[in-house]
């Protein structure tokens, strides 16, 4: 059997936990501390009955001092650790970087998956990223609470919720989540795990990712030029759309540590400061093992757990490849709920899993589409797909997020870019047209007029209808494909066909695109934390120049330039501006108002019941619709005329028209009747006068105010 | 409202031009870039411009769509077709060509419509039918699109409005029959494709107040006020001309023009009666200029006269000008 660890560490970190030392573990052995010692530094292995002396020693079974996969469970338990209030008094009502971002799964789906993609780890494959909604309920809703622990938690948000004293936003919050699972006997559990990614290496405590996630606040350790985020605030998302404040991690590491890769768990609560019997907490708490060499004892630290601990507390990874799963317990959706306004059911029923699960979907695609986008032997940078459980059942099965489905014309553009598929002219629906604009990279250190030359790639494709919400616009992005802006392009004239266009630029543009990297570099350093534009920053005028922010802007108008010159028609040259500014205000055509015309209203034509009868002539029943404002006193002629492609229609004199409701004939006019709203006739055609058969016909009834002139 | 006597197509009917090609005279097909083709608009746009060659025939690629009804078994019509057919009134050249089905359902057709320029004046309109044979009788139109197109021979840019034939020209040295009017500072002609408006460039300082940039403030009002001088006067001219040449049905029912003494009409129709939709409108003003109505002719000019001045925005511009004025003297006193 393989062992997850070496015997000789195992041991040791069993001992530390348990508050043995060497010696105490020889003399219950009755043995030397020679021996022990021989075994933890790895000279020796004990025989199996001393291995199984040890085991009961340490309170665990031979399996587990075989495999050695987790920890034995002797010792102080898995529990809570709430950090102490600071000694000078210091409160903090929540947690400033969570309030950075609104409540919100897409929000959420944004930030936490762009975390994913900056952690990828092989970068020649996609990292793939799952979220998992989970609605949990009676039983299993009560096993889980069980793993957590949560009898002691409870009295942490007894203490935030019981006063109706501080009504702040943080405790508002955790009671409607309170609410929802005591009063609906509901918890929604939202996992998000990615594969292919580094996972929380490093230290409990010292700089790694581990701590910059689990223990620290704004700090990013990322390092890697392309990445999307850098200024650690995303990971407070998390914490933002769990209303308990509460999320639970498991990570399998790409780098071992502590000599393991698999089932690192550590739990985070994020509450403000309280006070719960007596003693004052500064805010956050730890769900993990007591670390017997913290400074104080009872500090919690990341332990590697059993599968069965795993499982239960729903963090189960389907494979051993390195990457994290964050389960966020009680997640609510705050923006889904914003524009529905209505009583509360409603209101409850808008939080359901399946809405959250469709804005998931959607906000991947709309955020990633890019990064989701492969062709041309280019894997796609991520592959993210949501799921949604309850009780364990599948309730909507896994769904790949499918990047055309939001973004078609985009999609289509940035693949037949990787495909090498792109044109220089649009000249048919579905092509993508390719322009190159030049942007000049200025030099770190301040040199104001050289730079090195960048091409960056326009592309330029029509928009598919309706569902990519705004025609003409342009996306721009850089090496990470994130969508950092999304403008409109000025200028663009009335009737030009809709379209979507794509700048891309730094590596973005391609591997062979001259000034590639430095293109990079100098974007991302004038990209502000909220990813949204590139401009002036404190970090680009350090590094660059005071100036360094212009070269974006003329980038820009070279961009919307370009886009221009594909979708649209240059205003003609061979008129002088005189005559084109005098012609501009002499047009004809081109606008459809319909007024409605204020006057007397005539009746309208509600149906026109219409055959051919046996003499050949045009039998018409028709009903008419009166409105309130329509004069009775004003006689209607009904008028009956041949359809005709062009020119004057031949008139189809009646014959024979008979009131049937609502009206009377009085010298070939209709009278209507006072107070009626509805009036029909029947009218048949005179045959002697029809111009040609009437079975070859088409007729056109109208209605005449006065008394028509028609014989 | 219209009847037929067989069953006719309810349910939408969707074509488009996809896009167009050119051919020069011993030349291959060259493609014409989309931006020309407006979907928006509907309208394609083949006049001349620099990187276009002098073409003699053209080729539109269309693709429409069917409701499923159309080809269902259990439908009325048998034999249904798609047709393509394109019009220009100057010429009387009618063109169609049937669109065929694509796909094995029969409801996506594509076809292609191959015109020559030497057949086209002005814009032509290009619209679809769908025929089929109804209780025995061949080609019965079931449907037609609202939407048409427009094939603009003559304009470079997509658009469906249209700007007036405006050109600035000497009176005195240019044609002989402008020589005439070497007084006037501009003159009006309906007569043509589309109305021209010469602006006397012989008068002097016309052409710089008029087309030029910028100036100062007193130059700046004055040349607003007579552009739209000049657009009332236009607008007076078009619509008279469109009014004056209508054509009537046997009931003395006038109907609205083709082309842009329709488009006129309709404009500023709603500013004459706006109590009357445009078509009783129309009806109204015909008697009065043909003496068989109450309201004469005469009473009817100030109607005319207000609509013109409206369109061409008098009473916005003077509001401005005279405010400008006071705001001009003003710093006169100063």
């Amino acid at each position: 059997m393989e062992a997850a660890e070496d015997f000789g560490p195992w041991l040791a970190r069993q001992l530390r936990n348990a508050g043995k030392s060497q010696t105490d573990l020889a003399v219950e052995l009755g043995m030397t501390r020679a021996a022990v010692s021989a075994w933890i530094v790895g000279r020796s292995v004990p025989r199996d009955e001393t291995i199984r002396r040890i085991a009961e020693l340490l309170h665990t079974d031979l399996e587990t001092i075989h495999t050695r996969s987790a920890d034995a469970q002797l010792g102080l338990p898995v529990s809570w650790y709430h950090r102490p209030a600071h000694d000078d008094g210091g409160r903090e009502y929540g947690n400033a970087a969570a309030f950075a971002f609104e409540a919100d799964v897409s929000v959420l789906a944004r930030e936490a998956t762009q975390n994913s993609l900056d952690a990828r780890l092989d970068p020649s494959r996609p990292v793939r990223v799952r979220y998992t909604l989970h609605e949990l309920t009676g039983e299993a809703l009560a096993r889980f609470r069980e793993a957590v622990d949560w009898e002691r938690l409870l009295p942490h948000y007894d203490a935030l919720t019981a006063d109706g004293g501080r009504q702040d936003k943080v405790s508002r919050t955790i009671a409607a989540g309170l609410r929802d699972m005591y009063q609906r006997d509901r918890l929604v559990l939202l996992r998000v795990e990615d594969y292919n990614a580094t996972g929380l290496t490093g230290d409990d405590y010292g700089d790694g990712l581990f701590a910059a996630v689990v223990r620290r606040q704004l700090d990013s350790q990322k390092k890697d030029s392309g990445a999307g985020g850098s200024y650690g605030l995303g990971k407070a998302t998390l914490w933002a759309t769990s209303r308990l404040g509460l999320v639970l991690i498991n990570s399998t590491l790409s780098e071992p540590h502590e000599g393991r890769t698999e089932r690192r768990l550590i739990g985070r609560l994020d509450l403000p400061w309280r006070e719960v019997d007596g003693r004052e907490f500064a805010g956050p708490a730890w769900f993990g093992r007591p670390d017997p060499n913290a400074k104080s004892s009872d500090v919690a630290r990341s332990w590697w757990a059993d599968e069965e601990t795993v499982e239960r507390l729903h963090l189960t990874r389907e494979s051993g490849e390195p990457g994290t799963s964050f389960l966020i317990v009680g997640a609510h959706d705050v923006a889904s709920l914003a524009p529905v306004t209505g009583d509360e059911d409603s209101v409850e029923d808008d939080d359901s899993v399946q809405r959250m699960h469709a804005r998931l979907k959607d906000a991947l695609g709309r955020n990633f589409w890019a990064a989701m986008t492969e062709g041309g032997g280019h894997e796609a940078h991520l592959k993210a797909s949501v799921r949604t459980y309850r009780n364990g059942a599948i309730l909507i099965p896994e769904e790949i997020v499918d990047p055309a489905d939001t973004q078609p014309s985009r999609t289509r553009a940035l693949r037949a870019f990787l495909e090498g598929d792109t044109v220089d002219r649009l000249t048919a629906r579905g092509q993508v047209a390719r322009a190159t604009v030049r942007l000049s990279v200025p030099l770190r250190g301040g040199e104001v007029r050289s730079g090195v030359p960048h091409e960056a790639v326009v592309l330029v494709t029509n928009a598919e209808d309706d569902v990519e919400g705004r025609p003409n616009r342009l996306v721009s992005m850089r090496g990470n494909r994130m969508t950092v802006k999304n403008s409109s392009v000025p200028n663009i004239p009335i009737g030009t066909n809709p379209f979507q266009a794509v700048l891309l630029v730094g590596r973005a543009a391609g591997p062979d695109a001259p000034g590639a990297e430095a293109a990079e570099e100098f974007l991302r350093a004038s990209e502000p934390p909220e990813h949204n534009k590139w401009g002036q920053t404190e970090e680009l005028r350090l590094a660059y120049s005071p100036a360094a922010h212009r070269r974006i802007a003329t980038l820009t108008t070279l961009a919307n330039q370009a886009v221009r010159d594909l979708v649209a028609v240059p205003r003609a040259k061979r008129r002088n501006g005189g005559e084109a500014k005098i012609a501009s205000r002499l047009k004809v055509g081109g606008t459809t108002k319909k007024a409605r015309p204020s006057g007397t209203a005539m009746p309208e034509l509600d149906n026109v019941d219409a055959l051919i009868d046996e003499t050949g002539a045009w039998s018409v029943t028709v009903d008419l619709r009166v409105a309130s404002n329509v004069d009775t006193d004003r006689p209607i002629t009904p008028v009956a005329k041949f359809d005709v492609r062009s020119g004057p229609r031949p008139a189809a004199p009646w014959k024979e028209l008979v009131a049937i409701s609502g009206c009377a004939v009085v010298d070939g006019a209709l009278r209507l009747t006072p107070g009626s709203r509805k009036a029909a006739f029947r009218g048949v055609t005179d045959v002697s006068r029809h111009p040609v058969r009437a079975q070859l016909t088409g007729l056109v009834v109208e209605l005449r105010s006065g008394k028509g002139e028609q014989a | 409202m219209k009847v037929y006597p067989y069953r006719r197509l309810t349910g939408n009917v969707s074509w488009r031009v996809d896009s167009a090609q050119l051919k020069t005279e011993g030349e291959p097909w060259e493609d014409v870039e989309s931006k020309y083709v407006s979907t928006v608009e509907r309208v394609v746009a083949l006049g001349p411009n620099d990187d276009r060659p002098d073409w003699t025939q053209a080729r539109l690629r269309l693709s429409a769509n069917l409701p499923a009804k159309a080809v269902d078994g259990g439908s009325p019509w048998q034999d249904v077709k798609v047709v393509a057919v394109l019009t220009e009134r100057a010429t009387n050249t009618r063109t169609a060509v049937e669109l065929s089905p694509i796909a094995t359902d029969g409801r996506e057709l594509t076809g292609e419509l191959y015109l020559h320029r030497c057949d086209l004046l002005d814009r032509a309109t290009l619209a679809v039918h769908v025929v089929a044979t109804v209780g025995g009788v061949r080609g019965r139109v079931i449907a037609t699109t609202d939407a048409e197109w427009f094939v603009d021979v003559i304009e470079t840019a997509p658009s469906l409005a249209r700007e007036l034939d405006v050109k600035l020209v000497g009176f005195e040295s240019g044609a002989s029959r402008l020589r005439r009017f070497k007084d006037s500072p501009w003159v009006v002609d309906t007569t043509g494709r589309i109305p021209a408006v010469r602006v006397n460039t012989d008068f002097d300082g016309l052409e710089g107040l008029m087309g030029g940039e910028g100036g100062n403030g007193a130059e700046k009002t004055v040349r607003e006020l007579l552009l739209t001088q000049m657009c009332s006067e236009v607008w007076t001219a078009v619509f008279h001309s469109a009014v004056g040449d209508l054509e009537i049905e046997e009931d003395g029912t006038p109907l609205f023009p083709h082309g842009w003494q329709g488009e006129v009409l309709r404009a500023m129709l709603p500013d004459i009666h706006p109590d009357r939709d445009p078509e009783d409108a129309l009806r109204e003003i015909h008697a009065a200029r043909t003496g068989t109505s109450a309201t004469g002719w005469g009473e009817l000019q100030p109607r005319i006269h207000f609509a013109a001045s409206k369109r061409a925005g008098v009473p916005r511009t003077l509001s401005t000008t005279i405010r400008d004025l006071e705001r001009l003297t003003q710093g006169d006193d100063a």
